[in-house]
C-alpha cells in the first residue's frame, strides 16, 4: 500500500505539484518511522539483554565479545531515533534515561587513577558496585540488591548532578568495555571478561554485583524502550501529538532536524569535543563507536526529511514526505536541502570510513591533529549549513517556530519552568 | 552614536528592514567587539608589565565587562575556530578547565608559545581560565606568571580576530543580505531572523543557565555552580548582558514598548538584587528573589516573540545552544 502510494506520488509530482502530499499523510509517515525506529531499538535491546544474560551465565571472552557486538547493533536504530527528540516533549523528557552523556563513570564502578575523577562531583568515585551501603545527600542508601528501581530512582542524576548517569546505553557501554585509558592514542576500553568471572577468577572485585548492575541496567533499558515504542503506536501520546494538528507535527519534524543538526550534534557533540581535545568527550567513549553514533544521527535526520527508514531487518518504512511538501511549495529549497543532507551524510561517512580504517574518533580529537580536525569540522560545517536550509523549509511551508512554542507552553505550562 | 540612531530612525520610515539591521550592526555589534578587543589588549599589555594577580584583576574585570556586551552573539567570526567557546568557557560540569590548566601550569613550557597555546583545550583558556589564575581558591601548584601572560595574549588575539572578522567581512555579509552572491543570507529577512534569534536566545540563556544552574532545584540549590563566582561577577554578568541585549533590541526594532518595559523590569530586578554571586539561592527567600528575576526573563522572552518578531516580520531560527 505504502509502496504503491509513493509510486503514484512520484508520477503526480512529475505531472504537476497540485496533487502533492498532504500534511496529514506526511506526519503519519513520520509517526510510522518513529514507531519502527523505536521498535527496532527495542528489539536490538532485547537481543542485548540475551547476550548480557549469556555473559553472566557463562563468563568468557566469547560471551563478552558477543555482548559488545549486541550493544553496537543496538546503537544503529537508536541513534537514528535521536531526530525525534527535539520538538517532541514526550521524547525529550524521557531520553536522558537512555542516552545521557557524558558521565562520571566512577559513580558506577572502579576507575583508574586520574581518569574520571571530577572535583565538582563528590559522587564521581562512589563506585556503587563496590559499595553496598552509602550516604547520598544525607540519606542512607541500601544498595545491597541492585535493581532497576535503585538505578532509575536513586542513582540517576544523584545529588542533582547531570554527570551522575547511572542508566542507559552509556552506563551499559562502560560495564562492557571499561574505561578507555589510551587517551588520544589507538585503542578502546579493555575490560577483561574476568570482571564477570565467579570465585577466585574475578578481577576488579565484586563481580557478582557488577553482573547484577549490568543485568538491571539492561532490563531498565528494555523497559524504557517499551514505553517509548508504545508512545508511537496507534493511540500513543507521541503519535497523537504530531497527527492531531499536522501543521504542529510538521514543525516538530523540522525542529527535531534543525536542533539535532546544529546545537546538539554540530555544537555540543562534535565541535565542543574537538575544541576540548578531550578523548573522554566523545559520545561513545568507552567503545570507540562514536563515528557510528554520529553517522546514524545524521542518517536519522535525512530519514525524516525523505520519509523513509531502512529497518534492521532490511525492509523499508516509507510514505509521503516532508521533501514532497517542500518541493510542491518551492522546488529550489527542496533541492538545496536534499543536497545538503546528502553532503552531511557524506561527511559523516568519511569519519566512519576513517575510523573503520583504524583512525579512531578519539585520535581525531588530539590537539594539533590536522587530519582529524578537518574530518570533524567538515561534518560540523555540513550540519550547520543544512540548518540554514531547514530554516528555509520552515519558511516555505508557512510555519513558525514561535507559534509552536506558544502552543507548547499553553498545553504544558510547566514546560517553561523546566 | 546619537547621529546614526537618528539617521536610522529617519531611514527606517522609508526602508525599515535595512535600517534596523544597519543600526544593530554599526551601532551595537561593531563598537561592542571593538571595545572587547581594546580591553583585552589592555589586559595583555598589563600582564606583560606585571603579572601579579592584584595588578591584573581590574583590567580583567574591564575585559569581562566588555565581553558581557557581546557575549550573546553566536554567529559569524565568534563561532569560527571555537573562539566564543574559548573566550568564556562556561559551564564546565566536568571541571575540564581546571584539569587542563593544571597540566599547562606544571607541564612543558613550549605549550605556552602562542601557536601551541591556541591549540590547547578551550576549557583551559580565555576569561574563565584567567579567573582561576587571578582568583585562585587555593595556592596554585606553580608560578602562574607565564601562563597568565600566554592566556591574556591568546585572549587578546581572539578578540582582535573577532573584531577584524566583523569589520573586514561579516558585517558586509549581514548588511548585504539578499544581494547577489550572498550565500549566507539569501534575503534580508534571513539576516533579521538570525539577529533576532541571538536576542531571544540571549535572554533564554540568562534564565536557564546563568540563573538556572545556581538555582538548581528547590531541594538542591547549587550556589557553587554560579558563573564567575570566584571573581564575584555572577550577577554583574547577568545585569550587563541584559543592558546590552536591551540596546541591541531597540537598535534592531525601535518601536517595541512592551519589550522595553520587560527589559526595564528585569534590569531593575537585577540591579535591586543584593546577591552578587547568587549565594542567596541556598535559602528559600534568597532563592525566591532569583526565581522572580528568572520568571521576568522568561516573560520578557515571550513578549519579544509576541511583539518583536511580528514587527520584524520574522520567526525564530535554530540556535547553537539548542543542545543539552
Amino acid at each position: 500500500m505504502k509502496r504503491l502510494a509513493s509510486a503514484l506520488l512520484l508520477s503526480t509530482v512529475l505531472a504537476g505539484p497540485a496533487l502533492a502530499a498532504e500534511p496529514a499523510e506526511v506526519v503519519a509517515t513520520y509517526a510510522d518511522i518513529a514507531e519502527a525506529t523505536y521498535a527496532d531499538s527495542l528489539a536490538t535491546a532485547r537481543a542485548l539483554r540475551e547476550a548480557v544474560g549469556a555473559l553472566i551465565a557463562q563468563p568468557s571472552d566469547d560471551t563478552l565479545q558477543a555482548a559488545r557486538a549486541a550493544w553496537l547493533a543496538a546503537r544503529v536504530p537508536y541513534q537514528q531515533s535521536e531526530v525525534f527528540r527535539f520538538g517532541n516533549p514526550v521524547v525529550d523528557d524521557w531520553e536522558g534515561k537512555v542516552n545521557a552523556w557524558p558521565l562520571d563513570e566512577g559513580l558506577i564502578d572502579y576507575v583508574a587513577e586520574g581518569y574520571g575523577q571530577n572535583e565538582e562531583n563528590s559522587l564521581s568515585t562512589l563506585n556503587v558496585i563496590a559499595t553496598p551501603k552509602f550516604t547520598l545527600s544525607g540519606t542512607e542508601v541500601d544498595a545491597t540488591v541492585i535493581t532497576p528501581d535503585l538505578i532509575s530512582g536513586t542513582l540517576q542524576e544523584a545529588d542533582g548532578i547531570e554527570a551522575n548517569v547511572a542508566s542507559g546505553y552509556h552506563a551499559i557501554e562502560f560495564l562492557l568495555w571499561g574505561q578507555d585509558l589510551n587517551g588520544t592514542g589507538p585503542g578502546a576500553g579493555n575490560r577483561p571478561w574476568t570482571d564477570y568471572a565467579t570465585g577466585d577468577a574475578c578481577t576488579g572485585g565484586n563481580c557478582d554485583r557488577r553482573a547484577a548492575y549490568l543485568v538491571a541496567a539492561t532490563d531498565l533499558l528494555v523497559s524504557d524502550l517499551e514505553y517509548m515504542t508504545a508512545q508511537w503506536a496507534e493511540g500513543g501520546a507521541g503519535r497523537a501529538a504530531v497527527t492531531a494538528d499536522p501543521q504542529a507535527g510538521l514543525l516538530a519534524m523540522l525542529t527535531g532536524m534543525g536542533s539535532l543538526s546544529y546545537g546538539e550534534q554540530a555544537g555540543e557533540r562534535m565541535k565542543l569535543g574537538l575544541m576540548l581535545n578531550d578523548p573522554e568527550d566523545e559520545h561513545d567513549c568507552f567503545s570507540d563507536n562514536t563515528h557510528n553514533s554520529h553517522y546514524y544521527d545524521g542518517l536519522g535526520i535525512r530519514n525524516v526529511y525523505l520519509g523513509s527508514y531502512a529497518r534492521v531487518d532490511g525492509s523499508t518504512v516509507s510514505g509521503p514526505s516532508l521533501s514532497d511538501l517542500v518541493a510542491a511549495a518551492d522546488p529550489a529549497v527542496d533541492a538545496e536541502l536534499k543536497g545538503k543532507l546528502d553532503t552531511s551524510v557524506a561527511a559523516l561517512t568519511a569519519i566512519k570510513t576513517a575510523a573503520e580504517g583504524g583512525f579512531a574518533y578519539d585520535q581525531m580529537l588530539e590537539a594539533g591533529n590536522k587530519d582529524g580536525e578537518a574530518l570533524i569540522m567538515g561534518a560540523v560545517s555540513a550540519l550547520v549549513d543544512q540548518t540554514a536550509s531547514i530554516e528555509r523549509a520552515v519558511g516555505v511551508l508557512g510555519l513558525s517556530k514561535i507559534d509552536f512554542e506558544g502552543s507548547d507552553s499553553l498545553d504544558n505550562p510547566t514546560a517553561v519552568f523546566q | 552614536m546619537r547621529l546614526p540612531l537618528v539617521l536610522a530612525i529617519g531611514l527606517g520610515l522609508a526602508a525599515p528592514a535595512a535600517a534596523d539591521v544597519a543600526q544593530a550592526v554599526n551601532g551595537v555589534i561593531l563598537p561592542g567587539y571593538q571595545a572587547f578587543a581594546d580591553r583585552t589588549a589592555d589586559l595583555a599589555k598589563a600582564a606583560a608589565q606585571d603579572c601579579r594577580a592584584e595588578a591584573l584583576q581590574a583590567p580583567w574585570q574591564a575585559a569581562f565587562d566588555a565581553w558581557a556586551g557581546v557575549s550573546f552573539l553566536h554567529l559569524g567570526p565568534a563561532e569560527e575556530d571555537g573562539r566564543a567557546l574559548a573566550i568564556a568557557f562556561w559551564p564546565d560540569p566536568k571541571a575540564l578547565g581546571a584539569k587542563a590548566q593544571r597540566g599547562l601550569l606544571t607541564g612543558d613550557p613550549a605549550k605556552l608559545a602562542p601557536e601551541a597555546f591556541a591549540e590547547q583545550s578551550v576549557a583551559a583558556r580565555g576569561l574563565m581560565g584567567l579567573e582561576r589564575l587571578l582568583y585562585p581558591a587555593e595556592p596554585l601548584p606553580a608560578d602562574p606568571c607565564a601562563l597568565i601572560r600566554a592566556t591574556a595574549d591568546d585572549l587578546a588575539r581572539m578578540a582582535d580576530e573577532v573584531r577584524s572578522g566583523w569589520q573586514g567581512g561579516f558585517a558586509e555579509t549581514v548588511l548585504g543580505a539578499g544581494q547577489p552572491g550572498n550565500t549566507t543570507f539569501l534575503t534580508e529577512d534571513e539576516a533579521k531572523q538570525a539577529l533576532f534569534t541571538q536576542l531571544a536566545t540571549g535572554v533564554e540563556v540568562l534564565a536557564d543557565q546563568r540563573l538556572g544552574r545556581p538555582m538548581g532545584t528547590f531541594d538542591k540549590p547549587r550556589p557553587e555552580l554560579a558563573e564567575a563566582r570566584a571573581s564575584g561577577r555572577s550577577l554583574r554578568n547577568v545585569t550587563l548582558t541584559l543592558v546590552a541585549l536591551r540596546g541591541f533590541a531597540v537598535a534592531l526594532t525601535p518601536d517595541i514598548p512592551r519589550t522595553l518595559a520587560g527589559f526595564d523590569k528585569a534590569i531593575a530586578l537585577a540591579e535591586g538584587l543584593d546577591d552578587p554571586v547568587f549565594a542567596g539561592v541556598a535559602t528559600p527567600q534568597g532563592r525566591l528573589k532569583v526565581e522572580i528575576l528568572q520568571q521576568s526573563l522568561r516573560a520578557l522572552r515571550e513578549t519579544m516573540l509576541a511583539e518583536m518578531a511580528p514587527a520584524l516580520g520574522v520567526g525564530i531560527g535554530f540556535n547553537s545552544q539548542d543542545g543539552d
